[in-house]
């Protein structure tokens, strides 16, 4: 359980500094990039979140379907 | 122990090259304003006082402040030492010092022009050269300054996220 509470810090950490990223390109007019920095932002959290998702998927065979 | 260590040095090496870069942008509208000031000199002592070239470039050299003394003392000791013409003299020592300014190509060109003018007129028409030099270099100044308060925050505030960001990631 101690590794799923990481994962989430993890990801609200990389989700503040994002944000943060995303308002000060922003504001210079740096549109394009801030775009660009979300997107590889949310890329990463995406995988990040398919590996876990991966992981109950994996669990749930394991309980239902007796291999 | 370890991580921790390497987190804080991570750290401080991102925002110190946002520091770095944003120096830059703080650098190059005063420089901007030191070259203004040393044509303005130089415009002086050929007008006023009649100075030969090579002696106002001295004089501007121990008058300047860091990165354009040298310029104009390299200046100077060309034409002294050497046999060269002056354009040559300043396009050399223009190029000699430019890596060392905050200065872009912008300026570059308009000093390089400016060279290829110096010393080939009368003084009326030095001084009209000298003056539009003087004019195009406050454009720059304009577009420097208005850079500055644009992009030096936000260089600052980058180089802190991204250490921070690359931080987590790693984590």
């Amino acid at each position: 359980m101690g590794l799923e509470v990481d994962i989430i810090f993890k990801i609200a950490g990389v989700g503040i500094v994002v944000a943060f990223l995303h308002t000060v390109l922003d504001q210079v007019g740096k549109k394009e990039y801030a775009q660009w920095v979300t997107l590889f932002g949310f890329i990463y959290i995406l995988f990040q979140v398919a590996s876990i998702v991966d992981d109950l998927f994996q669990k749930i065979k394991s309980v239902f379907l007796f291999q | 122990m370890i991580k921790l260590i390497g987190a804080i040095i991570i750290i401080v090496a991102t925002t110190w090259t946002g520091f770095e870069a944003s120096r830059n942008f703080s650098e190059r509208p005063k420089q901007l304003r030191a070259l203004r000031a040393a044509l303005q000199s130089l415009e002086a002592e050929i007008m006023y006082s009649h100075t030969p070239l090579h002696e106002a470039a001295r004089r501007l050299a121990a008058q300047l402040s860091k990165p354009l003394d040298t310029f104009f003392d390299a200046f100077a000791r060309k034409l002294t030492d050497t046999e060269t013409t002056v354009k040559e003299a300043w396009e050399t020592s223009l190029r000699e010092v430019w890596k060392s300014t905050a200065l872009k190509q912008g300026e570059y060109e308009i000093m390089k022009q400016f060279g290829e003018t110096l010393g080939r007129h009368d003084r009326f028409s030095q001084q009209k050269h000298i003056m539009l030099t003087l004019s195009h270099l406050e454009r720059e100044e304009a577009d420097a300054i208005d850079r500055q308060a644009k992009y030096e925050k936000m260089v600052k505030s980058l180089g802190f996220l991204s250490g921070l960001l690359l931080i987590i990631l790693l984590f």
